[in-house]
C-alpha cells in the first residue's frame, strides 16, 4: 500500500530537484526570508523542548502583507528532511499552496525554494509545515513550525488601539490509551506564544486601550478554550474572515488551524492571566499575564464553571446563496477502521483512506455543498485548503448565512454543511487539521474539470 | 518529581521485604492484572464467579474438596490519585452440602509508574494482605506483592504478574516466599472482542520449586469484551493439568466503574 509517508518520500525527491534549479538562477533578493532549522524552545525554565522553527523562534516571525501586493518569500529548508510551507488560508495556486498532496513541491533537506503570490483574502492567516509525523511526536504540526500572517486590506478601517498576536500550541506529546479504546496523543507541555504560563513576558496594555486579538490554535490535535480574567471578547473574525454578527462572549473555543480575532476593552485594571478554561490545560502551562500599567500584585485568574461555545451566534439566519444558483451536494462520511487498541485508526471518507480517497471533479464557478457527515466518535477540525466556505449548518443548527471560514469543527456523531464555489482551480485538499488524523488517512483531494 | 521517588522507593522496599507462598486467594479471583488504575474519584465494583467442574474431591488437613464449588467474590477498586488506588474483596463459596459461605476479605493498595515517566510498558506495583478461613485455606493470612509489566502494541496485549506471596500463619509460614507468576496475551479481533489465553502458575517456594507435579498449572483460553470504557467483562475456561491444580474451571468477571466525582467541563 502507498501510504502518505511513502507518498511524501516519491514526491519530495521528484520535486526537490526542480526547486534546487529553480533556485540556482541568482534571482532578485525575496521580501521574506524563512529559514527551518532545529531550535531548542525554552517554554519555561523546566521545560527545553528539541523542535524545528522558523528563523528561530516560535511562533516563526510575523509576516505581515498587504492585499494584492506581491511578496516573493524565500525558505531555505536547513533540517534533514523534507519540508513545505503551507500559506493557510490564502487563495493560492496549486504549485505554491503548500501542500504535496496538491503537487506543492516539497523542500528536500539543504535546498531552498521561492514562493511568490499577491496575497488574498485579506485576514488573519497563518503559515505551517504539510509534513508527515507519524508516530514521531515531534514532527510536522507537533514541532514549532508555524507562525502569524496578516493580510492587510486595501483599505484598513480597524477601530483599535493595538494589535496582539497570540498563538496556541501544544508540546512533548505521546500516545496514551483513552477511554474511547484507542490511542491519543497527549501532552505534558502547553504554551501561548511558545511559552508556559508565567515564563514570558506579560502583555502590558493601558487602561482604556481598544486591543485586538489575533488569536491562532496552531496545536497540533488540540481544541482549546481562552478567556481573559475580569475581561470578555468582542468577536470580529472568524478564520481571519469579518463574522455578520459580531459578538460578546467571555471565552473563545479554536480548534486546531480556528482563528479568532476579537476587540478586548481595557478597562478593569489590574494584572490578569489569558489562559486555557480547562483547568489541567491551563496547569500545563498555557496561558500568558496581561498587565496593565501601573498594576501590581498577582496575576488573578476567574475560574469559568463551563465551555460555552456557538459558531451560530455569529452569523445571520437566511439565504446565502444570492445567485439561486443550485449548489451541488457532495456528501462526504467520515468513518474510522479499528486497527487494535494499540493502534491508533485509520481514518475514511466515504470508506476509503488517502491516497485512496475519492478525487471528486469541480466544475468552475460552481457552487458546492458539503454535507460532513460524521460518523466518528472524535471531533474533527477540517479545512478547506485554497478556498473559503461558508458554514450553512452545524450540528442541527438552522441554517445559517455569511459565516465565512476556512476550518469548521465537525462534532462527533453529526453533520456540518459548508458551501463553497469553485473559483481558484487546481487541485484542492481537503482534510481533518488533526495531524494524526491526516497522517492516518483522513484527506481527499477535490479536480478542476 | 517527589511522589515519583517516592514510587521507586516504595516499589523496590516492597520487593525486599520477606515475603512467601500463601496461595492466596485460589480461585477466588482469577485474573491477570493490567498496569492501568481506577481514575481518582472512581470506585470500580467487580463481581468474579468461578466455578469448579473438575478439582479436588476429597477434603485434606480439614480443607473443603474444591470440587464443584462455586466462588463469587466481589472486589471495589477505589482511586486515590492518577498513580494509585485500593482495593477490597470479599471471598464466599457455594458448594453442595456447606452452603454459602464467607471465605475471607483482602486489601489490596497499588501504584503504577505515572505517564509522566514515559515507560515503553506499563508499570505498576500491588500488594495484598488478607485472612481466609482454615477450611477454605489451610493459609489463613496471607501477603502478596505483584509487580504488572503490561503493554499493547496495535492488536496485541501483553501482561506478565509475576507475583510472590508469603504465608503470615498457616502450616507453610516457616517456607519462606512462593513464586505465583501471571501472563496473559490476547488480540483485538474487533473493537468490541477481544480474545486469548491466561496462564496462572504456582511454582512453590522462591529458589527450590515444587516438582511438576505439585505446582499449580493453569492455563484459560478466554474473551474480553469492551462494550463500554464503564464495563468490563471478562469470560474464560480454562485447565489445570497437574495433580496440583484444579484440572476445569469456568470463570467470569462482570465490572462496573462508578463515577463519583460530579466533574465539569473545565476540570
Amino acid at each position: 500500500m502507498l501510504t502518505r509517508r511513502r507518498f511524501a518520500q516519491l514526491s519530495g525527491m521528484a520535486a526537490g530537484s526542480v526547486l534546487l534549479g529553480a533556485a540556482s538562477g541568482a534571482p532578485a533578493a525575496p521580501d521574506i526570508t524563512l529559514e527551518i532549522a532545529p531550535y531548542v524552545l525554552e517554554a519555561s525554565p523546566k521545560h527545553r523542548i528539541r523542535t524545528v522553527a522558523y528563523n528561530g523562534q516560535v511562533p516563526g516571525p510575523l509576516l505581515r502583507m498587504r492585499q494584492g501586493q506581491e511578496q516573493t518569500i524565500q525558505v531555505h529548508n536547513l533540517t534533514a528532511g523534507p519540508e513545505v510551507v503551507h500559506w493557510h488560508g490564502l487563495f493560492l495556486p496549486s504549485e505554491i499552496d503548500g501542500a504535496m498532496e496538491e503537487g506543492t513541491p516539497m523542500i528536500a533537506p539543504g535546498a531552498a525554494a521561492r514562493y511568490t503570490f499577491k496575497p488574498d483574502p485579506p485576514g488573519f492567516r497563518w503559515f505551517h509545515t504539510h509534513t508527515f509525523a507519524g508516530n514521531d511526536l515531534t514532527k510536522a504540526q507537533y514541532s514549532g513550525l508555524h507562525g502569524f500572517l496578516m493580510i492587510e486590506p486595501r483599505d484598513n478601517t480597524g477601530s483599535y488601539d493595538r494589535e496582539v498576536f497570540l498563538g496556541l500550541h501544544d508540546w512533548s506529546g505521546h500516545f496514551v490509551g483513552g477511554d474511547d479504546g484507542y490511542m491519543n496523543p497527549v501532552y505534558d507541555v502547553s504554551t501561548i506564544n511558545g511559552k508556559m504560563l508565567g515564563s514570558g513576558d506579560p502583555v502590558r496594555v493601558k487602561q482604556g486601550e481598544r486591543v485586538l486579538m489575533h488569536v491562532l490554535n496552531s496545536s497540533p490535535t488540540e481544541v482549546h478554550w481562552i478567556a481573559l480574567a475580569g475581561h470578555s471578547f468582542h468577536v470580529l473574525a472568524l478564520d481571519g474572515n469579518p463574522v455578520p454578527q459580531p459578538q460578546t462572549v467571555q471565552m473563545l473555543r479554536l480548534a486546531p488551524a480556528e482563528r479568532v480575532c476579537a476587540i478586548v476593552e481595557m478597562n478593569a485594571p489590574g494584572i490578569w492571566v489569558l489562559g486555557e478554561v480547562r483547568k489541567h490545560v491551563q496547569a500545563a502551562g498555557m496561558g500568558i499575564v496581561i498587565e496593565y500599567a501601573g498594576a501590581t500584585g498577582k496575576p488573578v485568574w476567574t475560574q469559568p464553571t463551563d465551555l460555552t461555545w456557538d459558531y451560530h451566534q455569529f452569523a445571520t439566519p437566511g439565504e446565502t446563496n444570492q445567485s439561486r444558483d443550485e449548489a451541488v451536494p457532495i456528501d462526504l462520511a467520515f468513518d474510522s477502521k479499528f486497527q487494535g487498541h494499540g493502534n491508533e485508526e485509520l481514518w475514511r471518507i466515504n470508506g476509503k483512506s488517502y491516497p485512496k480517497t475519492d478525487e471528486p471533479i469541480l466544475k468552475t464557478g460552481q457552487r458546492y455543498r458539503l454535507v460532513l457527515k460524521n460518523l466518528s466518535a472524535d471531533d474533527h477540525p477540517m479545512h478547506l485548503h485554497r478556498h473559503t466556505f461558508e458554514v450553512r449548518q452545524v450540528d442541527g443548527s438552522p441554517e445559517m448565512h455569511g459565516l465565512k471560514k476556512d476550518v469548521v469543527l465537525v462534532p462527533a456523531k453529526s453533520t456540518a454543511e459548508v458551501e463553497f464555489v469553485a473559483d481558484n482551480p487546481g487541485r484542492t485538499l481537503f482534510h481533518c487539521h488533526q495531524q494524526d488524523h491526516m497522517d492516518r488517512g483522513f484527506m481527499m483531494v477535490f479536480r478542476y474539470a | 518529581m517527589s511522589h515519583s521517588i517516592t514510587l521507586v522507593i516504595l516499589m523496590i522496599g516492597c520487593l525486599l521485604a520477606g515475603l512467601r507462598d500463601a496461595h492466596g486467594q485460589g480461585n477466588y479471583e482469577i485474573q491477570v492484572y493490567g498496569s492501568d488504575t481506577v481514575p481518582p474519584k472512581n470506585l470500580m465494583v467487580e463481581l468474579h464467579s468461578n466455578y469448579t467442574v473438575s478439582g479436588q474431591t476429597n477434603q485434606i488437613d480439614g480443607v473443603y474438596p474444591t470440587n464443584h464449588q462455586e466462588h463469587e467474590t466481589l472486589e471495589l477498586t477505589q482511586g486515590i490519585t492518577d498513580w494509585s488506588e485500593i482495593g477490597f474483596y470479599v471471598f464466599t463459596s457455594e458448594q453442595d452440602g456447606h452452603g454459602v459461605q464467607w471465605v475471607g476479605d483482602h486489601i489490596r493498595p497499588r501504584v503504577r509508574a505515572p505517564e509522566s515517566w514515559h515507560l515503553p510498558v506499563g508499570l505498576s506495583l500491588s500488594t495484598e494482605i488478607g485472612y481466609q478461613r482454615a477450611v477454605y485455606s489451610p493459609d489463613t493470612w496471607t501477603w502478596e506483592i505483584r509487580p504488572i509489566i503490561d503493554k499493547t502494541l496495535g492488536r496485541w496485549y501483553f501482561a506478565v504478574n509475576p507475583a510472590f506471596e508469603r504465608t503470615w500463619h498457616g502450616p507453610d509460614v516457616k517456607q519462606g516466599v512462593g513464586f505465583s507468576p501471571a501472563a496473559k496475551l490476547s488480540y483485538d479481533f474487533t473493537p468490541k472482542v477481544s480474545g486469548g489465553f491466561e496462564y496462572y502458575g504456582d511454582y512453590g517456594r522462591l529458589f527450590a520449586f515444587d516438582s511438576l507435579h505439585e505446582q499449580q498449572q493453569q492455563l484459560f483460553v478466554v474473551t474480553d469484551l469492551n462494550v463500554s470504557p464503564v464495563w468490563e467483562i471478562n469470560f474464560g475456561v480454562g485447565i489445570g493439568p497437574t495433580a496440583g491444580t484444579d484440572h476445569l474451571i469456568v470463570k467470569g468477571i462482570l465490572g462496573r466503574r462508578f463515577n463519583w466525582g460530579r466533574k465539569s467541563a473545565v476540570e
